[in-house]
């Protein structure tokens, strides 16, 4: 008897270790999208028993303004931000690929954005883009020294030429980014623009402090773009998370970088490979599975995003800055008015509808590679 | 022989140049790297030294506040030793007085006066702190016993003068706050002091300073000492900020350790059990690990709303809205820790378990007592990570917990504060600083387990 039991605790040992999590995540992922996908065919208000609607919900969502501004808000967020933040990262990896000493503290000072919360971040943000914000000012001062700008800029760019025409002609070997010659450019091009300012021939500007409205407007940036432009507000979120992204994909490009056989780069060395060259003939095409899963899992997290929205709040007009996700969670919770759980449940589906589908396709290309490896 | 050492002459030259250049590389390297960290932890820098200023918005924009200057600091902290204090934390005690020391410039042909001096009555923060009507005010107490002129001199056709203060404290009771106010008239301008003022208001005709007395640290950290002092809750009568750091602590703590225990069970079994159904199990994980919080909080809303289908009734509670139980339970453990600790033991030899079996050990005893210790390294990564994960978590926590405000954790907190704060023209002050604080948890941490985070990314792929 006593045997019996013994057996049957070993047996169910592995079951009871799992229930836990088993029941956990019925409840709070199962259960919770099968109720999603049942709301969003009734018009529940969170009191009312639920009555089935059909598909009003949905027809009901692309009849509204604001879900369109929503969609269309989070979708050019998404691609934006993940299109710069994939080159960003792609950059700043191979910049801290160098192995010299102290690049490790250099690696942890740009993963910082990544660690905080966006709350802290997006306070901060907020701050910098006030109208008498540093942004501003950075702008303005910008403004003031663009004379002195351009011409540090164009005799840089004389001394470079020049330096590497130079090599040229003797028939030795250079890239065009010599480090050593730009910092040789560098220096000669402070030295003119500091002679050419005292000699009082060039001048900082006198401008007016530039009070650009970024959050509280319902302009659209970039002027040019017409209908394709973006609210301002939104620009500035873009660029916040761009900031605090970039340094989360770094990391996956590095150790992608890391990967890389030395040999490639040597066979392009003696084949007479330019550093652009080498970086756009192996680097790029060798990251490519990395750059695969950083553009997905980009996409994933920016139609994903609320946290800045909510923040920013009534600091910007809502119609310029809603997302899919907070869209979502205004129906759910309105402020002043009965809660419509149905159209909630139904934008919700559109925005898991939506991950869905890149999730799919990450999986099949990746699942594809792997069966083509084996 | 004269060919050769020509020979060696150029070798050593070569050498020279190759090193200079080596070196110039390595240089520019440096330069871009150093550039390129100013472009990720300015805003962070910036804002920590903003977060020291009387306004933080004010334009230009400078690093050099009045917070950050030693003469301030020995002002600030010589004050608060006349004030009958340590020179750190000041107080005035009774009985005792503090000189301070002004000096003016007054334009040429302008008559030179003596300033007014005078303490107004200030009343700090908002709620309940504003309305304790038994406070007693400095204003009502406190005597400027002297104002007289020690110096005068001429420079520039301008003539400077300086003032010295006597303020006396002849009551019996002690003042946390004593602020001061002094007036001249248009066009004298105020050239320095013991301590800097907080405010030079009206046209430069009145320089006021919020607490005299208050020593050096609330002085360097004044906006600091508001985030922690001017909000108290109106049920408790509790500094809600440090309610917020002490809830955050607490539920992100809970939250680790519910996940640890779940999280290392279902891994261990998930990597080793063979079961029907297992491939697709997994892709449902994966699923959950992307789906946004956004789509399952409508039903997890009303699930925790239900008390988890009536179940927390037995424990006494109708509802577990508003509750960190809620909270805790929301979110006890997660897809991807489950990934981690999967993925984790799957790459440990089953030669452990077969001789742990050989010596008759059962499933139990050979999880707890010989895989769990071999799991460190994972647990120490997922503790971190949901540390990191929970103190920084936002959006289920303003779904769960609306009031009362003294249950927020920080991050909910921080919003209310946006709002609070921003409603009487933003005073970035207290909210610059409350970030600041919400902050450095997060990166002490990191500057510890730097390779924690590093391994967790790698692992997850993690959301920004």
């Amino acid at each position: 008897m006593e045997n019996k039991w013994r057996f049957l605790k070993e047996k169910s040992a592995p079951y009871l270790l799992l229930t836990p999590f088993v029941i956990w995540f019925l409840i709070f992922f199962g259960y919770a999208f099968i109720r999603v996908l049942f709301f969003s065919f009734t018009d529940y208000d969170l009191f009312a028993t639920p009555r089935f609607v059909g598909l009003s919900n949905f027809q009901g969502l692309f009849r509204e303004f604001l879900f369109a501004r929503a969609l269309k808000n989070s979708l050019t967020y998404a691609i934006i931000v993940t299109t710069f933040q994939t080159i960003g990262a792609l950059i700043l990896a191979v910049v801290l690929n160098y192995k010299i000493r102290g690049i490790k503290f250099f690696r942890a000072a740009y993963y910082m954005p990544s660690v905080t919360s966006s709350v802290v971040i997006t306070l901060i943000f907020i701050w910098l883009f006030q109208r008498k914000g540093v942004i501003n000012y950075l702008l303005t001062l910008f403004a003031q020294y663009r004379l002195l700008i351009w011409v540090f800029l164009i005799f840089f760019l004389i001394s470079q030429t020049l330096l590497v025409l130079k090599e040229k002609w003797r028939q030795r070997p250079v890239s065009i980014f010599e480090p050593s010659y730009v910092v040789l450019s560098l220096l000669l091009a402070v030295v003119i623009t500091f002679l050419l300012k005292t000699g009082g021939f060039i001048s900082i500007l006198t401008v007016q402090p530039l009070e650009t409205i970024w959050l509280n407007t319902r302009e659209t940036t970039p002027n040019w773009a017409g209908s394709l432009a973006f609210p301002r507000p939104l620009a500035a979120i873009m660029f916040l998370n761009i900031w605090t992204t970039i340094p989360t994909f770094m990391l996956l490009y590095l150790a992608g970088l890391q990967d890389i056989p030395l040999s490639l780069y040597q066979a392009a060395e003696v084949d007479g490979a330019s550093t652009v060259q080498k970086f756009w003939y192996v680097t790029v095409p060798q990251l490519r599975h990395i750059t695969f899963l950083v553009v997905t899992m980009g996409l994933i997290s920016t139609l994903q995003m609320f946290d800045q929205v909510a923040i920013i709040g009534g600091q910007a007009p809502q119609e310029s800055i809603i997302t899919l996700a907070y869209y979502v969670y205004v129906t759910m919770f309105p402020r002043s008015a009965i809660a419509e759980v149905g159209m909630a449940s139904a934008a919700a589906l559109v925005l898991a509808v939506l991950t869905l589908i890149i999730v799919v396709i990450q999986q099949r290309v990746t699942g594809e590679r792997r069966y083509k490896s084996e | 022989m004269s060919e050769l050492s020509s020979n060696q002459q150029s070798q050593v030259e070569l050498q020279f140049r190759i090193r200079r250049k080596r070196w110039l590389n390595v240089g520019a390297v440096y330069l871009i790297l150093i550039l390129i960290s100013f472009l990720f932890m300015g805003p962070f820098l910036f804002g920590a030294i903003s977060s020291l200023k009387d306004n933080p918005t004010e334009w230009p924009p400078t690093i050099q506040t009045a917070q950050l200057s030693p003469r301030n600091w020995l002002g600030a902290f010589n004050l608060a030793r006349q004030a009958g204090s340590g020179g750190l934390f000041g107080q005035f005690k009774a009985g005792k007085m503090v000189q301070l020391k002004v000096t003016y410039r007054f334009p040429a042909g302008h008559e030179v006066v003596l300033p007014e001096v005078s303490i107004p009555v200030r009343v700090a923060g908002s709620g309940q702190a504003a309305l304790d009507l038994t406070q007693k005010y400095a204003a009502d107490y406190l005597e400027v016993s002297a104002v007289e002129e020690i110096k005068r001199w001429t420079e520039g056709g301008a003539i400077y003068a300086e003032y010295q203060i006597m303020i006396s404290n002849p009551s019996h009771f002690n003042f946390d706050i004593v602020p001061l106010n002094l007036k001249v008239p248009y066009q004298v301008e105020f050239v320095q002091g013991t301590l800097t003022p907080n405010n030079i208001e009206r046209l430069g005709m009145v320089q006021s300073w919020k607490n005299i007395s208050s020593g050096l640290i609330p002085y360097i950290f004044h906006n600091y000492d508001r985030v922690f002092n001017e909000n108290y809750s109106r049920s408790t009568g509790r500094s809600l900020f440090l309610s917020w750091v002490l809830n955050s602590f607490f539920i992100s703590i809970m939250r680790v350790i519910t996940t640890l225990i779940l999280a290392a069970m279902a891994g261990y079994v998930l990597a080793r059990l063979k079961f029907v159904g297992q491939k697709l199990f997994f892709v449902l994980i994966l699923f959950s690990m992307m789906i946004p919080a956004q789509v399952t909080f409508i039903s997890n809303y009303l699930v925790l709303r239900d008390g988890v289908f009536g179940l927390s009734k037995m424990f006494g509670v109708n509802s577990l809205l508003n509750t960190f139980s809620g909270l805790i339970i929301q979110g006890m453990v997660s897809g991807s820790a489950v990934f981690i600790m999967k993925q984790f033991f799957a790459g440990l030899p089953r030669s452990l378990e077969e001789s742990a079996c050989i010596d008759g050990a059962s499933t139990y005893q050979t999880f707890f007592k010989i895989m769990l210790p071999l799991a460190k390294p994972a647990l120490g990564a997922l503790t971190i990570l949901t540390f990191q994960g929970t103190w920084n978590d936002f959006f289920m926590p303003l779904v769960i917990i609306t009031s009362p405000m003294d249950k927020f954790p920080l991050t909910v907190g921080l919003l209310s504060f946006r709002i609070m704060y921003g409603a009487a023209g933003m005073a970035w002050g207290p909210i610059l600083a409350g970030a600041i604080i919400s902050a450095l948890p997060i990166i002490i941490l990191f500057v510890v387990f730097q390779k924690y985070f590093v391994e967790g990314i790698s692992f997850t792929g993690l959301k920004g």
